[in-house]
């Protein structure tokens, strides 16, 4: 057993916890003032608005559930995969308001809005996401980690892993 | 892995999917109704001085003609929006009693229950004829947001500054009888992109939001114009 492929369930572990208590973290913070979410979307003015308000509901229900899955481990890689996709959107939405100069907050954890200028954290937001996103690649490309309630189907019965 | 005992895959397949199965369920509970509540709710209660053609904004002079009108979309929690209260509010308070424009007033409540709670209140002392009143006494107090201070009992007790003394006052404020109003003004200002407050329109267009906010003149300025 290489070094890697012992150490590969552990990695796993973390990038699990990481991504999904980010992900649950977000969801969480955000379902209590919905109104302030739907507001976070629209500021970034890339949506017709009543899509926008749906997704200000939406997304926090969604960040939650993704959340959950992957801490707890199950349906890994369709979860890592819909967390990965999520980030990818959210790289784009951050980039396009950079580019086009608006001064807004991401709303990542709540908040979000329009901001002061040079209140803007356009690069930190994109670099945390962009870190999060590798972590997603990570556990759709290795599924199987410790502590997980999904399988390995070719080994169910081996009580070991790879 | 380790906890593995049954030979057979497809039990442990049943395990994950039935925990699948529970987190996407319960969410999709929890969200359906929430969407559903997210729609205006035309029999809710409302105060006699808001207009539901005026996005249940809370209307003054509504009967006046070729003065200008302005809307204010606001949250009593919010810092900025004290700011502007205490720069423009006099003279806003002015233009009112003296039948110079027709003001509307959108209490939002992005800001969280606290939020909700104060723009109810304010729409029961509209109930009583002291919505100016109040509006102005509670920024003049404004806490942190959300630290718990503005309880429905510090709202009634603000009524005896305000020389309300009717019980209504506090019935409603107790009972949140415009809770159905608050959530309907909040989906009004969502659907006409209001993105922060305070966000004032005169004549249906916003004022300049690097000037016009901070300064009493160029506010002023504004109106005029207008």
């Amino acid at each position: 057993m290489s070094k890697f492929s012992k150490a590969q369930p552990w990695l796993g572990l973390i990038a699990r916890l990481v991504l999904g208590g980010v992900l649950f973290a977000a969801g969480y913070l955000k379902v209590g003032t919905l109104d302030k979410s739907q507001m976070a979307v629209r500021a970034y003015e890339l949506l017709p608005i009543s899509i926008a308000n749906f997704l200000g509901v939406f997304l926090p229900f969604f960040e939650i559930a993704i959340g959950l899955l992957l801490i707890l481990g199950a349906g890994t890689r369709i979860a890592a995969a819909l967390g990965g996709l999520t980030m990818v959107v959210f790289i784009i939405a951050i980039a396009q308001a950079w580019a086009r100069g608006l001064n807004i907050d991401c709303g990542c954890f709540g908040g979000g809005g329009a901001v002061e200028p040079g209140q803007t954290r356009y690069l930190q937001e994109i670099l945390r996401d962009a870190g999060l996103a590798a972590l997603a690649l990570f556990l759709i490309r290795y599924p199987l980690t410790k502590f997980a309630v999904d399988k390995d189907p070719n080994r169910s019965n081996a009580g070991d892993v790879e | 892995m380790a906890q593995a005992k049954k030979p057979n895959g497809g039990k442990d397949n049943f395990t994950r999917n039935l925990v699948i199965a529970v987190v996407v369920g319960v969410v999709l509970i929890m969200l359906v109704p929430t969407v559903l509540s997210k729609k205006s709710d035309t029999t809710a209660a409302i105060p006699s001085s808001v207009s539901v053609e005026d996005g249940y904004g809370m209307v003054f002079n509504k009967e006046l003609t070729g003065v200008p009108f302005i809307e204010i979309y606001e949250d009593f929690q919010c810092p900025a929006c004290a700011r502007f209260e205490s720069i423009s509010g006099e003279y806003i308070e002015d233009l009112i009693k003296t039948k110079k424009a027709k003001v509307a007033f959108h209490m939002l409540s992005f800001l969280g229950s606290e939020s909700q709670l104060a723009a109810n209140a304010a729409a029961c002392s509209a109930d009583q004829g002291k919505f100016l009143e109040f509006h102005k006494t509670l920024y003049a107090n404004q806490p942190a947001e959300n630290s718990g201070a503005w309880s429905t009992q510090y709202l009634q007790t603000l009524s005896l500054g305000l020389g309300i003394s009717s019980p209504d006052y506090d019935k409603c404020v107790q009972n949140q009888d415009y809770l159905g109003w608050v959530k309907n003004v909040a989906e009004e200002g969502a659907k006409r992109n209001v993105n922060s407050t305070p966000t004032v329109y005169i004549n249906g267009k916003e004022i300049d939001r690097n000037k016009a906010y901070n300064s009493l003149a160029e506010f002023m300025l504004a109106v005029e114009k207008a």
